[in-house]
């Protein structure tokens, strides 16, 4: 106790000896008050809350079931819903049509995000569309060492820019006619393994190499060992703070189902070149995305085509695009597989109200002029919309 | 025995020769989310470390895109500085993921979440979900606007520069109390000049300057969005401008990367007076570091708030 004293005589004599100045006196004063006041603050609101049993309650029920198995590690989930209204004015009869006038769940897909362990990630999303439910993506990716990735399962290969998204965040209602023309209604989505190597230029550049089932039409050879051999590189410069090019390439290599002649084996080629710009200081309110990509393929019959898109939002939660396609089979190229020339032209237009990022209301309007078929106009209207815990969209 | 010398010596000089590009490259390269942690990194580390910001000072750090050029950017870092309490959640995730630098993986040496070392303020109690807007979990995290945090922040930072590279610890230690007496010095300052403001109400566009106000002791007592992140409705307009007339409030808040329509259409009902405020360092071309930032806070704050005192003032009594 004397002890005490005696520190406590010694801290006011330190206190008074020391040379503080009386607006520093007042500085220290003002603050101690904030501080008092500040715990005065904190106790009344901890006397406000609820009883601490029910705390726990509510906490425990929230790690853990009463399996006591926890909770914690559960992976992020979310559901992304698409609901899309479409009128055509072609085939009112035909009952098969892809593209007809009705409403319908265009997709639903429910994805699973988390780490697997420390070593591995995981990812899965199922797609409910109709009555299919389908395993589109189930990914385990490894870091193995800095810049040198690995995966490994089913997924969306990374050929040119559009194959690598999932149908809710497509630019567009539908997906640019060379993907579903070419690559299919499913795009190139394949199991198989990949490594992808970010390599040390000034740019971003990243070369991936996959090697794959080759379950895709064109690559799905007659013997269980033919293989789909695939290469993509991608390369992305900041032309400005505010403006970015991205230059991509891709090449496709593998057995098809022809079993003689010179046709075997099918190549796919792709490019892309996007460009994209958002003012600075107004990245809520405004972007520009001017986006091309050429697909070609080559077995008995090259077919090949192009798109090219643009987007613009205006205003914060309003966006208007517009799209040209182009598909053909010329007819010069066409050997003994018997597929007659044709060629596709497709004008889009789109309106988009985006209240949130998670939800979408897009109208979007089509005109066909195509050469194997009549003329058509097409309306689509989709709510698009997402729950849960999403991971990011890339760039 | 001679011979042996001049092997030894070539092997010394070439020990030496290969240890001088090494030297060079000693600087830590630090990568920061915001121009207010790299501005402090800079503070604190000095000419011993390089450090880049992800986001411009006049940028919302909310809606900064994953761009595969700031991967490259986390690629090459030594220490990766953010935030936190979600406020880069749309994005840097994904460049850590895409950056493929196990250095700033999560967990290790080279991660920094700052909001750890600070008393996040506006933490939702309660269950919480997307209905209510852009919504922080664990907190606001506009912290840095609240210059005692600055210290907090600078201490963290120190602490961490010191553990990565304890060679210049004692660099590290005298950076960090020099920054911090120039700190509390301004604080002192800030602090008076502001004291007859305290109490006075104002509107914000976005709760970015809780932290700001809290120093102050000056009250929000309202945000033109609806909920964080939302538009508002005309009908939340009106139940504002009602609430300023009925509190004589003059200042709507807000800072520059926001569009000032709503806030323009706020203040023509009130006679209200729209503040335009850089949030971060780098946000103007004046408020060039973390210091300077709070400098041109408070003598457009000091400006606005003399101006409205007298009339608030005079019409109060």
């Amino acid at each position: 106790m004397k002890s005490l004293k005696i520190l406590f005589f010694a801290l006011v004599c330190a206190l008074i000896g020391s040379n503080a100045s009386a607006e520093e006196k007042k500085y220290f004063q003002n603050r101690i008050e904030k501080l008092e006041n500040r715990v005065k603050q904190i106790e009344a609101e901890k006397s406000r809350k609820p009883s601490s049993l029910s705390t726990r309650r509510g906490l425990s029920s929230s790690s853990s079931t009463a399996t006591r198995i926890s909770r914690a590690f559960n992976p992020a989930i979310s559901v992304n819903g698409l609901l899309l209204g479409t009128y055509t004015d072609q085939g009112r009869a035909d009952g098969s049509r892809e593209v007809k006038t009705g409403m319908k769940v265009q997709e639903v897909e429910l994805r699973f995000t988390a780490n697997i362990d420390s070593y591995l990630h995981g990812d899965l999303t199922i797609a409910f569309e109709g009555d299919e439910v389908e395993i589109e993506e189930i990914i385990a990716s490894l870091l193995v060492a800095n810049n040198l990735s690995f995966r490994a399962g089913k997924f969306f290969a990374p050929f040119g820019k559009h194959n690598l998204l999932h149908t809710h965040a497509f630019p567009f209602i539908d997906a640019p006619l060379i993907n579903e023309e070419i690559l299919g209604e499913e795009g190139i989505n394949e199991v198989g393994v990949g490594m992808a190597l970010l390599l040390p230029t000034p740019w971003f550049s990243e070369f991936n190499i996959l090697f794959l089932e080759g379950d895709n039409d064109l690559f799905a050879g007659p013997l269980n060992d033919d293989f789909l051999y695939l290469a993509h590189w991608k390369n992305l410069v900041d032309l400005t703070d505010e403006l970015t090019a991205e230059l991509g390439g891709s090449f496709g290599y593998g057995r098809n189902d022809l079993t003689t002649g010179p046709y075997n084996y099918t190549t796919l080629a792709g490019a892309d070149l996007t460009f994209k710009w958002k003012p600075s200081g107004r990245e809520l309110y405004r972007t520009l995305v001017w986006q091309t990509e050429f697909i070609q393929s080559s077995r008995d019959v090259v077919k090949n085509g192009i798109y090219t898109l643009l987007q613009y939002q205006f205003a914060r939660r309003w966006w208007a695009q517009g799209r040209y396609d182009f598909f053909t089979i010329p007819r010069d190229t066409v050997g003994g597989g018997g597929e007659v020339a044709q060629d596709k032209n497709r004008y889009s237009a789109l309106l988009a109200f985006a209240p949130s990022e998670f939800s979408a209301l897009r109208l979007q309007y089509n005109f066909l002029d195509q050469s194997a078929a009549e003329n058509e106009h097409q309306v689509l209207l989709q709510l698009n919309f997402t729950f849960g815990s999403h991971p990011a969209h890339k760039y | 025995m001679n011979h042996f010398n001049s092997i030894r010596i070539i092997f010394v000089c070439f020990i030496f020769l290969l240890t001088i590009p090494t030297m060079a490259l000693a600087q830590l390269n630090v990568v920061t989310t915001t121009e207010d942690i790299a501005s402090i990194v800079r503070e604190v580390g000095g000419d011993l470390v390089t450090v880049k910001s992800i986001a411009k000072g006049y940028q919302d750090p909310h809606v900064i895109e994953a761009k595969p050029s700031y991967m490259l950017k986390v690629n090459r870092a030594d220490l990766l500085i953010y935030q936190g309490l979600e406020l880069e959640v749309g994005w840097l995730p994904m460049l850590i993921q895409g950056g493929r630098n196990k250095k700033v993986f999560p967990g290790q040496l080279g991660h920094l979440d700052v909001s750890e070392a600070i008393t996040p303020l506006d933490v939702p109690i309660g269950e919480l979900d997307r209905s209510m807007g852009d919504v922080h979990p664990s907190g606001n995290p506009h912290y840095h606007l609240n210059p005692h945090n600055g210290l907090l922040m600078a201490d963290s930072i120190a602490d961490r520069l010191s553990l990565l590279d304890p060679a210049n610890a004692d660099a590290y230690q005298s950076n960090l109390d020099d920054f911090s007496k120039r700190l509390e010095n301004k604080i002192r300052e800030w602090t008076a000049r502001m004291e007859k403001f305290q109490n006075l109400n104002v509107i914000t566009y976005h709760a970015t300057w809780n932290y700001l106000l809290d120093f102050l002791a000056i009250e929000s007592i309202g945000t033109i969005e609806n909920r964080p992140g939302i538009p508002p409705s005309g009908k939340h307009l009106s139940e504002l401008a009602t609430m300023m007339k009925q509190t004589n409030t003059r200042v709507i808040l807000q800072a520059n990367f926001f569009e000032k329509e709503f806030s323009d259409l706020l203040a023509g009902k009130t006679q209200g007076e729209v503040v335009v405020l850089p949030a971060y360092a780098g946000g103007t071309r004046e408020a060039k570091d973390y210091l300077a930032l709070f400098d041109v806070l408070i003598n457009k704050l000091e400006k606005t708030f003399g101006k409205h005192l007298s009339v608030v003032n005079g019409e109060s009594r």
